[in-house]
């Protein structure tokens, strides 16, 4: 449930894609419009989408691929990568999948639809100092974006990840943007996490106010990226994430930080902090810790305490918590998270901070390492409304 | 010194008013025409480039196909699978709503180029009402208001006969509202649905870098391409397009210039006057130190003054002027070439500063001879009339001379081997001074003539008055045969006109008559002239086609293809059995050149293609088929009235072998003896009923359809020549008006020795009737003249169309007419004027 209603802003930063990347071209270029994401997607009514007020039995490769019924999916991927000659880059290909309205759209032409997807692809490449970051948008129609269970694939336009021919594994992950681009195979180490209460994950005390949820926090990633003209083979570890709900956002909540962190003793660790407005955390946040071996230990609001220890200011407006201490009692783990770069701020209509980070601390005692990604919403004025006015 | 100088002539103007008020119009009116059809014809074409840009955005170039476009799975090929960013699909079409032609412009909303752009600022609901409502769609503030329709209201649009319902989901921002005006803003599956284009595109916008990187790109772009598909600059169209109107509008530029020119002759008239009257005037001047130079740079300056506030007055009359012909341009444009919406004049600098720049020149032009005039007057000698008079009549041969020099030196100017129709205009002009120049001489013959034979006229008609009158006339020619000579020049326009749109409508008539031999045509209503025409549901012709009593149909497919001559428009005809084709060849051997024809192994291309291309019988045309180039050769020329930019005729089969477009756009249907034409009409109607609204139309109806657009073309043609008449009643006035001034005395003498007011009036009205007989009389053969040169070297190197010349005695009656009433009607107030002065009064006066 983590990213929840993100996607709501991001369908419309997808509708303005065309307009507002645009705008730069056009001769006429008009004040940013005050875009209202409520308006884009229809009010927020859920009326006619299917809802997660069931549990659900997932099912693989079928869970792998879209879920039209509900409103709005996600496919997260995200990885810290290492070339061959120790240089470190992140990255994140982000596909959502949003639908209009909850029926197909009845005429002749191929090109109408009610699925609409979104793409966001970025690259942090610290050595340079550098923070890459792209969108595309595309409907799902003739062919220019979609998503499929079997074989594998979601896409929008050139970017996107495909199951390879025969067994499916690897999969074949592609994005590339004005000379920056990632090239990679991505192997599951490990099966399907499903989150929360067996992969369905409330988010509010409402029935149906919830989401299905799972990850695959460790793939083994190995191909080319690039920089800059420069070419990189690299290896590493991606997380994936796959969400799909049709709920709404709770009016009370302000933001949420999320952590994805694959630490070096084997397990893997997903925790998301809804921040309420008055700045407390919602008993609804929530996590999980998957051994080695595979065991999930679910962990609540009340398991995990998340301590920033230091600020980042956005260039652009917004102060954003920049390292944290996260002290996960039922585990005896403490762990200090730092990005590899500060400045890992989308600015895709809407503004998020998405970025590779460093973990160290402390299990039992012992010293433990690790990466990952943390997702930062809610800090920067993100309205377009507010963005238009600057 | 020069003070005095302004004071003494200022006394002078001041006492002539409507002398000034004369030349004043003369040079507005002049420059209104001029100032008029130049902001125009710049509105009509900026409107267009305007609308042009809007639709193409950002984007450099184009991916665009044969007749049917281009197929949809190649912009999924471009972006998926080349990864192509900054290209944009794009499905247009125009179609019908609430009487207003809208082009609607399907987009994709997210696709990042080019026409996307226009939805920067629109409201994200409307943007989603777009993607999920078929029917929706944006329109300008403008366009809505005009429709009368607000967001949310439904309304229909019709397209190639069948009817939509749209919605208007939103409205684009107001900011540049004049560039969206008339464009209609939907989804592309919309436009598909609209356009019957499912799976095709119109075209795909990209927006590529400058510089080595583009090149780079279109060449990567270019290999993915199948065949029938290509990469064009964007602007390349719009130029074409542009380029296409080119000599329709050097034509209405021409005509402006010849209102102008009779505008020139009012100046002439009036300065002359004003020194005449001043005779006396400049020679105490002179006598009083004044110098030759200071004389001649005041009346340059009195000159001046008067084209100055000429020219002002000009401007603000041309620009309301313009308001009404921009509609005609417009329509014009809209019926012969593409769809533009030109909602008002646009007033943009250049034809302003052409306006000032002509009316300025023009004034100093006319007035240079009067100035010199008044310079030459000797210091201290009063000047006489008669002195001007004597030296008129020693001019008048000499002026003829040099008059028919200039012609016969324009004439050799057309042996030269050169298309060009700057050259063509300024033959023409110079024939039109040439013969005006011989004007005075030929009055004073016809005046003489006149009045020998009125001596062997017996009763009044061979009065003292009439013979007075007569002399009258010659004795001041220095005016009279100016007035004339203008008055001239504007009938002979209309001669000329007149003729050559006569001739031009006959032939047209005899060719549609020959041509169109089918009894019942049927067609789809299409509001883009240039464009590929809709084509008529299959279903539609199969039912047609079985009618009972059609023993013959003739399918016909006219489209735009690129060709290596730019676009070609291709008649594509499968003729009906037994119905031979009545093309009227003008080069090659009909029976060899259709005996090709069917063998589809040649083309005809017609008139005006052969004449703009250089093509003859055994060239080649080269165009742009679905499997890249191919050349055919050409078997014959035929006349042709239809395109002005020509087309090339070819064999269906043909044509579907090439560019594999089967569709139909228009059938011609022959009738078996006996049967009722309103019976097959209503059998035609009733098979394409409830799904394609067809234009279904008899022979003769579509003869008359055709030749009201031709009409309509010409109604400019005709405000213009209408406008020289004004310019030269003005003219006529003006000068009656000063000869009349000038005569006071003698009048009064008239009068003092026993002239009845009616007698004094009929002198006048003799005069007058007289003057405009001359200028009638001489008219008529400048006129033929004009007429030929329009034919013969105008529209053949305008548009390449041969017609033969049919000289109607009707035009040259009404211009005799037209001379005489306009003198006539002129002479009204100077002769009433004139009789009712008292005599001692105007004794006085002296």
């Amino acid at each position: 449930m983590r990213r929840r209603h993100v996607w709501a802003i991001l369908a419309l930063a997808a509708l303005g894609a065309g307009a507002m990347t645009l705008g730069h071209d056009m001769r006429w270029r008009t004040a940013s419009p005050a875009l209202d994401p409520e308006a884009v997607l229809g009010t927020g009514t859920a009326n006619g989408y299917a809802r997660a007020d069931r549990l659900h039995t997932f099912r693989f490769p079928r869970d792998f691929g879209p879920h039209r019924a509900f409103k709005t999916e996600w496919w997260y991927f995200t990885g810290n990568l290492d070339s061959t000659h120790r240089r470190r880059f992140g990255y994140e290909l982000t596909l959502f999948r949003f639908s209009l309205r909850p029926h197909a759209v009845q005429s002749p032409s191929r090109w109408s639809t009610n699925q609409v997807y979104v793409a966001h692809f970025a690259v942090t490449d610290p050595a340079d100092k550098r923070f890459h970051f792209f969108q595309q948008g595309a409907r799902a129609a003739i062919g220019l974006a979609g998503a499929q269970a079997a074989p594998f694939r979601v896409w929008v336009y050139n970017w996107g990840v495909r199951a390879s021919a025969g067994t499916g594994w690897p999969w074949h992950l592609h994005a590339d943007a004005k000379g920056v681009s990632v090239n990679l195979d991505l192997t599951p180490l490990m099966a399907p996490v499903l989150q929360g209460n067996n992969g369905l994950s409330r988010k509010g005390p409402a029935p149906g106010n919830a989401s299905y949820y799972y990850s695959i926090p460790r793939m083994d990633t190995r191909g080319t990226l690039s920089v800059n003209g420069r070419t990189f083979s690299v290896t590493g570890l991606s997380w994936m994430d796959r969400e799909w709900s049709t709920s709404a956002l709770a009016p009370s909540e302000a933001g949420w930080d999320w952590f994805g962190l694959q630490l070096s003793d084997g397990s893997d660790l997903m925790f998301y902090r809804l921040r309420r407005k008055n700045g407390t955390t919602d008993p609804f946040s929530q996590g999980s810790l998957v051994n080695r071996q595979g065991k999930v230990t679910r962990l609540t609001a009340t398991d995990v305490r998340v301590q920033v220890l230091g600020s980042w200011h956005s260039p652009r407006g917004g102060t954003y918590p920049a390292r944290w201490r996260l002290f996960i009692k039922p585990e005896h783990l403490t762990l200090e998270v730092t990005p590899i770069l500060a400045d890992q701020e989308l600015n895709v209509g809407v503004r998020y901070w998405e970025g590779a980070v460093d973990v160290q601390g402390y299990r039992a005692g012992h010293p433990i390492g690790g990466e990952g990604y943390v997702e930062l919403t809610g800090y920067a004025p993100t309205s377009l409304a507010q963005s238009s006015r600057r | 010194m020069a003070g005095m100088v302004w004071r003494a002539n200022f006394r002078f103007m001041s006492r002539h008013p409507w002398q000034i008020v004369l030349a004043v119009l003369g040079v507005a009116l002049g420059v209104a025409v001029v100032v008029a059809v130049g902001l125009a014809n710049t509105s009509a074409i900026r409107a267009f480039r305007l609308s042009s840009q809007t639709v193409t955005g950002s984007a450099t170039d184009r991916i665009v196909g044969g007749p049917e476009g281009v197929a949809e799975r190649l912009y999924t090929r471009l972006r998926v699978d080349a990864g192509i960013e900054r290209s944009a699909p794009i499905v247009d079409g125009y179609v019908e709503a609430g009487g207003d032609t809208l082009q609607v412009l399907g987009i994709d909303p997210f696709a990042a180029s080019g026409s996307g752009g226009q939805l920067s600022g629109v409201n994200a609901g409307a943007i989603r009402t777009l993607l999920i409502q078929p029917g929706a769609l944006l329109l300008a503030h403008a366009t809505a208001h005009r429709l009368g329709l607000k967001v949310g209201d439904r309304f229909t649009v019709r397209y190639a006969g069948r009817s939509h319902t749209a919605i208007l989901a939103g409205l684009l921002p107001k900011e540049d509202g004049a560039a969206e005006d008339g464009l209609a803003i939907t989804d592309i599956s919309t436009a598909q649905v609209i356009t019957r284009r499912i799976g095709r595109l119109s075209w795909i916008d990209l927006t590529l870098p400058h510089g080595v990187a583009g090149q780079h790109m279109r060449a990567r772009i270019s290999a993915l391409l199948p065949a029938g598909t290509h990469l064009m600059p964007t602007r390349a169209r719009t130029g074409a397009l542009v380029q296409m109107t080119r000599a329709f509008r050097t034509n209405l530029t021409a005509m402006s210039l010849l209102a102008l020119i009779v505008g020139m002759f009012l100046i002439y008239n009036t300065m002359t006057f004003t020194v005449l009257q001043r005779r006396q005037l400049i020679g105490m001047l002179r006598a009083m130190g004044v110098t030759r130079r200071e004389v001649f740079a005041t009346v340059l300056s009195e000159a001046l003054l008067l084209g100055t506030i000429g020219t002002m007055a000009g401007l603000a009359l041309g620009i309301g002027l313009g308001e009404t012909l921009v509609q005609l341009v417009t329509r014009t444009i809209n019926d012969l070439y593409f769809v533009v919406a030109v909602r008002r004049l646009l007033i943009t600098p250049a034809p302003l500063a052409e306006g000032v720049a002509l009316g300025l020149s023009a004034t100093l032009l006319a007035s240079l001879v009067p100035a010199l005039e008044a310079c030459g007057a000797a210091p201290g000698a009063a000047m006489r009339h008669s002195t001007i008079e004597q030296r008129a009549h020693a001019l008048a041969p000499r002026l003829a001379l040099a008059g028919s020099a200039l012609t016969i030196a324009a004439l050799l100017l057309l042996v030269l081997p050169t298309r060009s129709l700057i050259l063509g205009f300024t033959v023409l002009f110079m024939v039109i001074v040439g013969l005006a120049l011989v004007a005075p001489l030929a009055v004073a013959w016809m005046s003489s003539a006149a009045r020998m034979l009125l001596g062997y006229a017996p009763g009044p008609a061979g009065g003292v008055v009439s013979r007075y009158a007569l002399r009258g006339i010659t004795a001041s020619l220095s005016r009279t045969g100016v007035a004339i000579a203008a008055l001239m020049l504007a009938v002979a326009t209309t001669v000329g006109v007149g003729v050559m749109v006569g001739s031009f409508r006959a032939t047209v008539q005899q060719w549609l008559a020959a041509t169109l031999r089918a009894d019942i045509y049927v067609s789809v209503p299409q509001l883009d002239p240039g464009g590929t025409p809709p084509t008529i549901d299959p279903k539609i012709i199969a039912r047609i086609t079985h009618i009972a009593g059609i023993s013959g149909v003739t399918r016909g497919r006219r489209v735009s293809v690129e060709s290596s001559r730019g676009l070609t428009q291709i008649l594509a005809v499968d003729f009906a059995a037994g119905h031979l084709p009545r093309f009227r060849l003008k080069h090659g051997n009909a029976h060899v050149a259709w005996a090709e024809f069917n063998a589809d192994r040649a083309v005809l291309v017609s008139e005006p293609y052969a004449y703009r291309h250089r093509l003859h019988v055994g060239g080649q045309v080269r165009l742009r088929t679905a499997r890249g180039y191919e050349s055919l050769p050409v078997a014959g020329v035929f006349y042709d009235y239809g395109s002005e930019q020509g087309i090339v005729l070819m064999h269906r089969r043909l044509y579907e072998r090439d560019f594999g477009d089967h569709g139909i756009s228009s059938l011609g249907l022959y009738l078996a003896p006996g049967v009722s034409m309103s019976k097959i009409i209503s059998a035609v109607r009733a098979a394409a009923a409830h799904s394609q609204a067809l234009f279904v139309r008899s022979n003769r109806a579509i003869r008359s359809a055709s030749i009201k657009v031709f009409d309509r073309t010409f109604a400019i043609t005709n405000v213009l020549r209408m406008l020289a008449v004004v310019i030269a009643v003005v003219g006529i006035l003006s000068a009656l008006m000063a000869l009349q001034l000038e005569r006071s005395h003698e009048l009064a003498v008239l009068r003092a020795t026993g002239f009845t007011p009616t007698q004094v009036w009929g002198l006048v009205t003799v005069q007058t009737g007289f003057m405009g007989l001359c200028a009638g009389l001489l008219a008529l053969p400048v006129g033929l003249v004009l007429a030929l040169l329009l034919i013969q070297v105008i529209n053949r190197r305008a548009f390449g169309w041969s017609m033969q010349t049919l000289v109607m005695p009707g035009v040259l009656i009404q211009a005799l007419i037209l001379a005489v009433v306009a003198a006539l009607a002129a002479g009204i107030y100077p002769g009433l004027r004139m009789a009712r002065v008292s005599p001692a009064d105007a004794l006085r006066e002296e």
